[in-house]
């Protein structure tokens, strides 16, 4: 029932959606992301770009359509809402560490009790991805001894240590100082050359021109326009997308 | 003056109360924390009965003096069928008072856990238990740890009640001896030597472990 053909990877949202009480935060939703692409999610605050990815790892239900992540349906089944989130990682726009365990172990918690792997094995899995966030040095530190952008580049590696296929991220880079960004950014660009597909709620726009294969613009709870990053900026068809690029690169 | 030689006297005495004492107060604390541990589970559960239950239980222990739950356990109960020896009546008096009061302060201890970070533990699959026992446990416990430790400190100050019911304690054995001696500055001096050096050395403990659990947050 929720397993589809084997070979439909990726995100489909059909029709999807979903109310705050009666207040309507997703209206009708279609959206694929393919297996290995890159979209970049942009629209003004409270026009349902959180709302949307969560729903993808069903941090949010959604009431009506279908959203199917690696040909898993994703609905109210615990089997299915596991399967779901052993393909997928998040990253929020205030990292979520634990503040009470080290790098290390913010790292290690979850391939120990989810994966029930050996803390050797975890640890060695842990420092293998601090060292490509570059930040290996900083592994036995408690999270409040490190700036804003290390937080953020150790919350990427923790998702990375339980090896997701598709990595969300909700404005990671806007709780930052402006001069943190970057270390950030760059630790994206590269999980994005090495094929992770990626949903990204960013309004880095040097960043969407880099690395999107795609950029949706999002408005009161409809997807307005879905375009390559180079039609997206330079010749956007919808006026709404006109109004907040203006709005956004002024 | 102040009689040395006959609080010197008193010292095996005494330290058979403080024996009793330290026993009956340490079987609160421990079945107090658990209570307290349950309680507020049901305290912030989603079954809305449960909550205002609860709620209804901590008021009624903290608006109503001490002695009288005491007495209540010990004089009360049996009538309604439940009869406890002295020392039962003791502990159970004891871990009900204290429960009420470590029940707000775990309540507190939740709310200081931030909501988001239960979002992280559900992106990376932790289950809701795993969750609770090694994130939302240990951040909590930190944060209600100081008023936890106040009403253990308390719990061993409030077994001095327990001598109204006849449990021969530290308190009961001063009061028992002033009684039939009339050295009632020798003894009353005595046992509140005992009972700082108990809560001293309890304190110290708690610190030091509260010290422990703020480590990762002293950061820089
Ligand atoms: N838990 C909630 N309960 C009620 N309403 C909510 C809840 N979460 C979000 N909303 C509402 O849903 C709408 C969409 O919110 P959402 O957070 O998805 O927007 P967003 O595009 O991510 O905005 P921002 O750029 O500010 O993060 C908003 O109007 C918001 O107020
Ligand atoms: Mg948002």
């Amino acid at each position: 029932m929720s397993e589809a053909s084997g070979d439909q990877v990726g995100i489909q949202f059909r029709k999807v959606n979903k109310w705050f009480g009666s207040m309507h935060v997703l209206c009708d939703i279609d959206l694929d992301v393919a297996s290995g692409e890159k979209v970049v999610v942009c629209g003004p605050s409270g026009s349902g770009k959180s709302t949307m990815i969560r729903c993808i790892n069903h941090l949010e239900e959604y009431q009506s359509g279908s959203i199917v992540v690696d040909g898993i349906e994703v609905n109210n089944h615990k089997a299915n809402i596991d399967r779901v989130r052993r393909r997928v990682g998040m990253v929020f726009q205030n990292f979520n560490l634990y503040p009470h365990l080290t790098i290390l172990d913010n790292c290690t918690l979850a391939q120990r009790w989810v994966r029930g792997k050996s803390r050797a094995e975890a640890n060695e899995l842990a420092m293998h991805y601090l060292e490509r966030v570059r930040i290996p040095d900083q592994a036995h530190k408690y999270p409040s001894q490190l700036s804003g952008g290390q937080q953020q580049r150790v919350a990427i590696a923790r998702s990375l240590c339980m090896s997701p296929e598709i990595m969300l991220f909700d404005e990671p880079t806007s709780a930052l100082d402006p001069e943190l960004v970057r270390e950030v950014l760059d630790t994206m660009a590269e999980l994005a050359g090495e094929g992770m597909t990626m949903v990204c709620v960013t309004h880095e726009m040097g960043f969407a021109r880099q690395v999107a294969d795609r950029v949706i613009f999002m408005d009161q709870g409809s997807v307005i326009e879905s375009a390559p990053p180079n039609e997206f900026f330079d010749n956007p068809r919808e006026e709404r997308t006109q109004r907040f690029l203006s709005q956004i690169l002024h | 003056m102040i009689d040395w030689a006959y609080m010197w006297e008193a010292v095996p005495d005494l330290i058979n109360g403080l024996g009793m004492t330290l026993l009956v107060s340490f079987l609160a604390i421990i079945f107090s924390l658990l209570a307290g541990a349950v309680g507020c589970a049901l305290r912030v559960s989603s079954v809305k009965a449960l909550n205002y239950l609860i709620a209804a239980y901590v008021e009624f222990i903290r608006g109503t003096p001490y002695l009288v739950q005491v007495f209540f356990v010990f004089y009360g109960l049996p009538s309604l069928g439940l009869k406890l020896s002295i020392f039962w009546s003791g502990v159970v008096a004891l871990s009900i008072w204290a429960s009420a009061f470590h029940i707000e302060s775990f309540r507190a201890g939740l709310t200081s856990v931030s909501k988001d970070i239960r979002n992280a533990s559900a992106s990376l699959g932790l289950r809701a238990w795993h969750h609770g026992l090694f994130v939302v446990f240990p951040i909590a416990a930190r944060s209600a740890l100081p008023s936890t430790l106040n009403t253990v400190v308390s719990t061993i100050k409030n077994s001095a009640y327990l001598q109204a019911i006849g449990l021969v304690e530290l308190t009961f054995v001063a009061v028992d001896r002033i009684a039939y001696e009339f050295r009632s500055i020798e003894m009353f001096l005595a046992i509140c030597v005992i009972y700082l050096a108990v809560v001293l050395v309890v304190s110290a403990l708690g610190h030091r472990l509260e010290r422990r659990l703020d480590r990762p947050y002293v950061g820089r």
